[in-house]
């Protein structure tokens, strides 16, 4: 889902660096407010392990792949805000170091991935889970959040006209197929979720200013 | 803790296998394949310091490998920092 340089219009990509940096900003207000100096490390963690679940491209036979993208489980393990920023440093790592999404899109693609699956993984668990068990409220979290955020990554593109295609094709294209990958992508937010909750249930407990 | 850690070493340690195997299925994102039907041209001047999670010069396992030992440190160290420093 790490839209390239090249795809995206320059006033769109503008469009979504400035998006990023409102939600980033008012992420680290709330995070310097309200983020227990205990959760700090666990920050670091939960970003460290999100990056290393990404190197790993689940071949799907018949030419397509994806890999897990987190930010359902961000959101749930951090809290929104924290989630974001430890999201958003996956992504600027994976732009600057790894040339892996494009620097001109890398607006786009940290607030689809760290805004857009955050922000919705998170208040769809916690809609949920106040209602059904938590491992069913993460799953349809990271299923919801990933596919959303592909379909608004197929509006980026789809509103560009360095893009060929338009809305019409680009949000259907992306979000049908995040739709069915995002299926694995509930699934590991779910164990991943079971887990903590039954071996470190403080974590979940505690939810960084909601 | 110490088991995540445990974890993050394993999916490391997976990574070139994972590469490998993608290889082998003609790995591509559903995003690049759209693309490629499209002809739409990717446009990357900038490809980063490990250029796609490789190391120049260096055969494409141990520099998956590498790339994953890099990331994720640098990864821990940038999100420890904005933590610590909004603190």
């Amino acid at each position: 889902m790490h839209i390239p340089d090249g795809f995206l219009d320059l006033e769109i990509a503008a469009i979504f660096y400035v998006l990023l940096i409102v939600f980033v900003g008012y992420s680290a207000y709330k995070v310097r407010k309200e983020l227990d100096e205990s959760k700090i490390p666990l920050m670091g963690i939960v970003a460290a392990a999100i990056f290393a679940a990404q190197m790993l491209n689940w071949p799907i036979p018949g030419g397509t792949s994806a890999h897990f993208v987190g930010g359902a489980l961000a959101g749930i393990l951090l809290g929104p805000f924290a989630g974001c920023l430890a999201m958003t440093s996956v992504l600027v790592v994976q732009g600057l170091v790894f040339g892996d999404g494009g620097i001109t899109a890398l607006g786009a693609n940290a607030f689809n991935m760290a805004v857009v699956d955050v922000f919705v993984g998170y208040y769809t668990y916690r809609l949920i889970a106040s209602k059904f068990s938590v491992s069913i409220a993460a799953m349809v979290a990271g299923w919801l959040g990933i596919t959303l955020a592909a379909v608004f990554a197929g509006f980026e593109l789809g509103i560009s006209h360095g893009f060929l295609y338009g809305l019409s094709i680009t949000i259907p294209v992306m979000g049908i197929w995040h739709a069915l990958l995002g299926i694995v992508e509930g699934v590991v937010t779910s164990a991943s979720v079971s887990y903590v909750a039954s071996s470190r249930p403080d974590i979940l407990e505690e939810g960084v200013g909601a | 803790m110490k088991k995540v850690w445990i974890a993050i070493g394993v999916m490391i340690l997976l990574s070139p296998l994972f590469a490998y195997a993608a290889d082998m299925v003609g790995y591509s994102e559903p995003l690049e394949n759209a693309a490629e039907e499209l002809g739409a041209e990717e446009n990357q001047d900038y490809s980063g310091i490990l250029p796609d999670y490789s190391v120049p010069g260096l055969d494409p396992h141990s520099g998956t490998l590498i790339s994953g030992i890099v990331g994720t440190v640098i990864t821990l160290a940038v999100a420890l920092a904005i933590g610590k420093g909004l603190r």
